[in-house]
């Protein structure tokens, strides 16, 4: 495995290695203007340079803030609703339709609806993240209760633990698998949707550093936030894996 | 109760309607100007629908979604089921995909428009790029779940690869493809309405934010609620082609979601 795995991480690097060396290729010898395309030292140097600046790191924090805040929200309201809809015939009744409606859509364009209710401040990017965040989880969440075995169930219950309790030491547990799967979905959404909303009509945050850039013409500027917010979103995900790694030591289907 | 919601559509229907009765019921109780009643948002949409220009603009949208769309399926179905075949294609892949995943796409509008301008190759480009990634992955999985047997059995009767591709590979992989196809439609939609936000050159991200911007609140929900109608006939009746594609595969009770 090991020897088998060194060649294959060569193989992997390759097309990375090659993009970078085209990017290179194409503003060493003039191919495209720098004003169109930078070259990729001078974004690395200022990406650099940027994260030791306090300003920008403000702006990085806010949309953290943003992110979590929608997430966290997201995560609450989709494990709440989605075992409700496993655990009861009437919930399921009125969730499932719903859902089913309103998935498909595309939540940005909810954005401005956000705007005129909530404000042009933070409410308004969180509730949009949490409303893009929530399916996903929601339904991993519904798939995992679902597929429960449900003698654990009735053991619990037999042996007097109430239906609420049986729903969240036993269902809940049971279904963590799927339930993280759905909620590291809807992290990596968070981060790009916060991204998004701040792209379309905001102050600050990441987003806002692209469009304030590219109205400026600062090219090297535009593709800095673009690199942190796809680097953050790597970490993030890489992160919570390993969140969800050990959360699941010792289930059967955890990897 | 097992009774009406065992009528094919009806569910859905009523819950479009207790939305929209909880619409207007906030929208009285709460008397903010930016949230009209549903009534009155409503009205605006056939005539929104009726206007020549916002016709033409939401034709041209779906159009240029629709190129993206099919752009992203020639490229993508063929990139996932050569990766799924082979340890190496994959190997060579999958980092840069790792990679590529979190990236959101739409956001990169305003660099692309640097170099294609404002026209339809940028929106089209970057509805390609939103769509491709679920395509790929699912081409993958699907691929890689062939019954190597079957493989055996059509080199035996001396198929060489391209025709196990195409006449074993792809077949087998169908199901999945077409779970990815879905989500590849919600999420070409969602990526059209976003770059349009972002470049506000034309379409229907457009009309939505030179509605709001002209304080024209009704007509921007009526954009939101044409934008959301859509959103679901679009997954209903791909689901309708996927059903009748792939009728021999189990039926997968699943619901798209789309992502950015």
């Amino acid at each position: 495995m090991t020897q088998r795995a060194a060649p294959e991480l060569l193989l992997g690097i390759l097309p990375i290695a090659l993009i970078l060396a085209l990017w290179q290729a194409l503003t060493s010898f003039d191919m495209a203007p720098p004003a169109l395309l930078p070259p990729p030292m001078a974004v690395f140097r200022r990406l650099v340079e940027q994260l030791g600046n306090p300003i920008f790191l403000q702006h990085t924090f806010t949309t953290l803030l943003r992110l979590f805040a929608g997430f966290a929200i997201a995560c609450l309201v989709g494990v709440t609703l989605g075992l409700m809809a496993s655990s009861s015939r009437v919930a399921e009744s009125a969730i499932r339709p719903i859902v089913r409606v309103l998935a498909p859509v595309p939540k940005i364009a909810l954005y401005p609806a956000f705007i005129l209710i909530l404000g042009f401040d933070h409410a308004s990017k969180i509730a949009l993240v949490a409303a893009d965040a929530l399916f996903p989880i929601l339904l991993a969440t519904y798939q995992g209760a679902v597929s429960v075995e449900p003698k654990l169930v009735w053991s619990a219950l037999a042996a007097g633990t109430t239906r609420r309790k049986a729903l969240l030491t036993v269902v809940l547990r049971a279904a963590l698998p799927s339930v993280l799967t759905g909620c590291r979905i809807g992290l990596v959404i968070s981060c790009i949707v916060v991204f998004l909303a701040e792209m379309i009509s905001s102050t600050d945050g990441l987003g806002h550093l692209l469009v304030y850039a590219s109205r400026s013409f600062e090219t090297v500027d535009m593709y800095v936030p673009l690199i942190t917010i796809s680097l953050l979103g790597l970490s993030l995900n890489a992160g919570f894996n390993a969140l969800r790694r050990r959360l699941l030591a010792g289930y059967p289907e955890a990897e | 109760m097992r009774r009406w919601s065992a009528i094919p559509g009806l569910p859905p229907l009523l819950a479009c309607a207790g939305l929209l009765v909880l619409w207007e019921l906030a929208a009285r109780g709460a008397h903010i100007d930016g949230l009209p009643p549903a009534h009155q948002a409503l009205k605006q949409v056939p005539a929104i629908l009726l206007d020549r220009e916002s016709l033409f603009h939401i034709a041209d949208s779906v159009r240029r979604m629709l190129i993206g769309f099919a752009l992203a399926l020639a490229f993508a179905i063929p990139v996932g089921l050569a990766m799924g075949r082979s340890g190496k294609v994959a190997a060579f892949f999958n980092p840069l995909l790792m990679v590529i995943y979190p990236v959101p796409k739409a956001a990169l509008m305003p660099i692309i428009m640097l170099w294609l301008g404002v026209g339809d190759a940028s929106k089209t480009l970057v509805i390609f790029l939103g769509v491709s990634l679920p395509l790929i992955y699912h081409s993958y999985q699907g691929a890689r779940a062939v019954e190597e047997k079957m493989l055996w059995s059509a080199s035996a009767m001396g198929m060489n690869g391209l025709q196990r591709m195409m006449r074993i590979v792809f077949p087998a992989s169908l199901p999945e493809i077409f779970v990815g196809l879905r989500t590849g439609l919600v999420l070409a939609l969602i990526t059209m309405v976003t770059s349009e936000m972002i470049a506000r050159q034309a379409g229907v991200g457009n009309i939505l934010f030179n509605s709001l911007d002209m304080a024209l609140y009704d007509r921007v929900y009526a954009m939101i609620v044409i934008i959301g109608i859509l959103g679901f006939v679009l997954d209903v009746a791909f689901e309708r082609i996927r059903a009748w594609f792939v009728a021999w595969a189990d039926s997968q009770h699943q619901i798209a979601v789309g992502t950015s």
